[in-house]
């Protein structure tokens, strides 16, 4: 059995409409972010991964099993829809239950599982409201209850943190990483990209349907060579250290921060730079950090697909 | 595993259920279903009030008189006769008419109705200048041809009301669910599409079972409610009431069978209800015209088969109307039962396949 969630050559038309094409992932444990602009395919790449649709062309398996198989796929997948419907007339309580309920756990089981799901959404004073009467943000805790209710070892999140107030999604991000930490596969889609930026392990980058880059932040930076690295250094002497990486052919550009103790500078060859940095040090200069200023989400979301729809 | 089957089968008939009785969309379905109640409560109540005024007539009559007395009574009879045999008339009305017999002469005759009871049926007379010249005997309320009746109300029920009240619950199954953006719900579960349908069908055959056999039986005791214990005792136990009653409900639960799995695909493959609700109507209305062979692809063939009372088709009865309610090629009740049954199973074998190539993508509805 295949421990990793597999996309083989994927494509999916509505019609004419592409959703996503030519899709090749292996997705290992930990929060994997899927990130892009609306329309780039996130959620119909999640649809795909849980079985609410088919693809057009390819294969898809979730670690081991077909996404056409739900009554196994769903044993170990949970999966938060961004869907704001629910059954008519049920309470928050009765949503999570008749869901156990369908699974054919026991009534009794159900009962208690569903009181636990509620309580780590924190929702039990809410539980026994209409879930019609619930906010934007209750709704989508429960969404979040109902997808982690039987404890899956695959958790797929389509903007689980929309709706949610600041303490509400610090606690979310907390259960996710728990949930990455055992060992659980957490895929979330998001457009909030310094968040995805702190919790994600790696990125999935998609526009119009395209996987753009996919890996761990810092690998994918690195390979984007159009752009040059941007690093940030702290230091007493900022002009004179401007003035000596000049005479080096990988700086191209430098610029002192604005209170005068800084350096911004953009170098092709990321690698020779620490190297002159260390050989700098040893000559007296004094440098308080050096650290890279665009290796994170929010700069390789704007290389690879632009500033368009980015909530910083 | 079927245990687990089971299980979730139960647990989708739960939630249907409730949804099924309850939502706003299907209210309109108890009104078909109480439609033909009504008309019988509404037919009793008329019939109540007859019978009373007849027992009123009778007891004010002069003489107690028995239906011999009323049949006595011959054209061309006196008044003074009439009178001798059933007594000084308990109502009576009378005119004069001028009746021209020439260019310019007239002959007045003197009209008399009289109307006499035995209690249970009328006589009306009618007098010209004192001697009987018509008279008219009505039998009161007779069960024999107001089960005639019965059956043919009850065609129609099954023809239209459970038609379309299976179709109200039916293609909502799934439909309802994808126009309320909820069916995610049920496809995020561990649980095999073809076991969703199966609880899916279940339920709907429970909710329609229940409303449509509930009316059934409110028809059957409002049909009944205005005639005598005597009487009804008699039409129940003796003259095969109670077991017509019964196949009556059979009948009932198997359109519901029927029509449910044809309106369950319909939902799956039809945006809209109106073309499949239509092309069914339609195909069930020419199952007449049909050859043999494709006759049996019908529901409708099978429950006129099934109807335990013969509707008959008078001369003077309308040639479509005739048509809808004449069987001219019946099959033996097991074999329609059996052939009811199959024309579900193939349904639901479509449904199945159908559900499991399902996919969520509400924006395109």
């Amino acid at each position: 059995m295949s421990d990793r969630i597999i996309f083989e050559d994927v494509s999916k038309f509505y019609g004419e409409i592409l959703g996503v094409n030519r899709v090749n992932l292996c997705i290992p444990p930990g929060i994997t972010s899927l990130v892009g602009p609306n329309g780039s395919g996130k959620t119909t790449l999640m649809n795909l991964m849980t079985g609410l649709v088919q693809p057009s062309r390819g294969h898809i398996e979730v670690l081991g099993y077909p996404t056409d198989d739900p009554e196994n796929l769903f044993k170990f997948v949970g999966y938060s829809t961004q869907f704001d419907a629910f059954p008519k007339g049920l309470t928050g309580f009765q949503f999570i239950y008749s869901y156990l309920c369908l699974s054919g756990m026991p009534l009794q089981d159900a009962e208690r599982t569903a009181w636990q799901a509620i309580e780590r959404v924190n929702m039990v004073d809410a539980a026994s409201r209409k879930v019609a009467a619930y906010s934007k943000g209750m709704r989508q805790r429960i969404r979040l209850a109902q997808a982690l209710a039987h404890n899956p070892k695959v958790l797929v999140l389509d903007e689980p943190l929309n709706g949610l107030d600041p303490l509400a999604r610090s606690e979310m991000i907390a259960l996710f990483r728990a949930s990455a930490t055992e060992g659980s596969y957490v895929i979330i889609s998001s457009h909030i990209l310094h968040e995805v930026d702190v919790i994600s392990d790696q990125v999935i980058l998609l526009s119009n349907g395209y996987v753009v880059a996919e890996g761990q932040i810092q690998s994918v930076r690195n390979e984007i060579q159009e752009h040059p690295t941007q690093i940030l250094i702290r230091c007493d002497r900022p002009r004179e250290l401007a003035a000596k990486l000049f005479e080096s052919e990988y700086t191209i550009e430098a610029s002192i921060h604005n209170d005068g103790r800084g350096l911004l500078l953009k170098t092709r060859d990321a690698d020779r730079f620490y190297l002159a940095m260390n050989q700098l040090a040893l000559n007296g200069l004094q440098i308080e950090s050096i650290a890279p200023a665009d290796d994170d989400v929010l700069s390789v979301y704007e290389y690879l697909i632009g500033n368009e729809e980015v909530v910083r | 595993m079927t245990r687990l089957w089971w299980t979730q089968i139960k647990a989708v008939i739960r939630l249907e259920l409730k949804k099924t009785f309850f939502a706003k969309r299907g209210l309109w379905i108890y009104v078909v279903a109480a439609l033909p109640v009504l008309l019988f409560i509404a037919y009793a109540v008329a019939m109540s009030h007859d019978q009373h005024q007849t027992a009123k007539i009778a007891q004010e009559g002069e003489k107690r008189l028995a239906y011999q007395d009323l049949v006595a009574i011959k054209s061309g009879m006196t008044k003074e006769e009439v009178t001798a045999i059933l007594g000084k008339p308990p109502l009576i009305f009378h005119w004069n008419e001028r009746r021209p017999i020439g260019p310019d002469s007239t002959v007045e005759i003197f009209h008399e109705d009289l109307h006499y009871s035995d209690g249970e049926g009328d006589l009306y007379l009618g007098l010209a200048n004192g001697k009987v010249v018509s008279i008219h005997i009505h039998e009161g309320y007779n069960l024999g041809e107001d089960a005639v009746m019965f059956a043919v109300v009850q065609f129609f029920f099954l023809r239209l009301a459970i038609f379309f009240g299976c179709l109200g619950i039916f293609m909502n199954l799934f439909r309802g669910e994808v126009l309320d953006r909820s069916l995610h719900f049920y496809f995020l579960a561990p649980i095999r599409r073809d076991v969703l349908m199966a609880g899916k069908f279940l339920a709907g055959l429970l909710a329609t079972c229940t409303i449509f056999v509930t009316s059934e039986l409110l028809q059957s005791v409002a049909f009944l409610w205005h005639f005598s214990p005597q009487a009804r005792d008699l039409y129940l136990y003796h003259n095969h009431g109670l077991e017509h009653a019964a196949v009556y409900v059979g009948v009932t639960i198997l359109a519901c069978v029927g029509y449910g799995a044809f309106f369950l695909v319909a939902g799956m493959l039809f945006r809209n209800p109106i073309i499949p609700a239509a092309a069914v109507l339609i195909w069930e209305g020419i199952n007449p015209f049909l050859p043999a062979l494709l006759k049996q692809f019908s529901v409708i063939y099978y429950l006129k088969s099934l109807c335990p009372v013969d509707i008959p088709v008078s001369p003077g009865t309308p040639g479509l109307f005739a048509l809808l309610i004449s069987n001219a090629d019946p099959v033996s009740p097991p074999l329609a039962i059996l052939g009811i049954l199959v024309v579900a199973l193939l349904a639901l074998f479509v449904s199945s396949v159908q559900v499991r190539r399902m996919e969520i993508n509400y924006t395109t509805e």
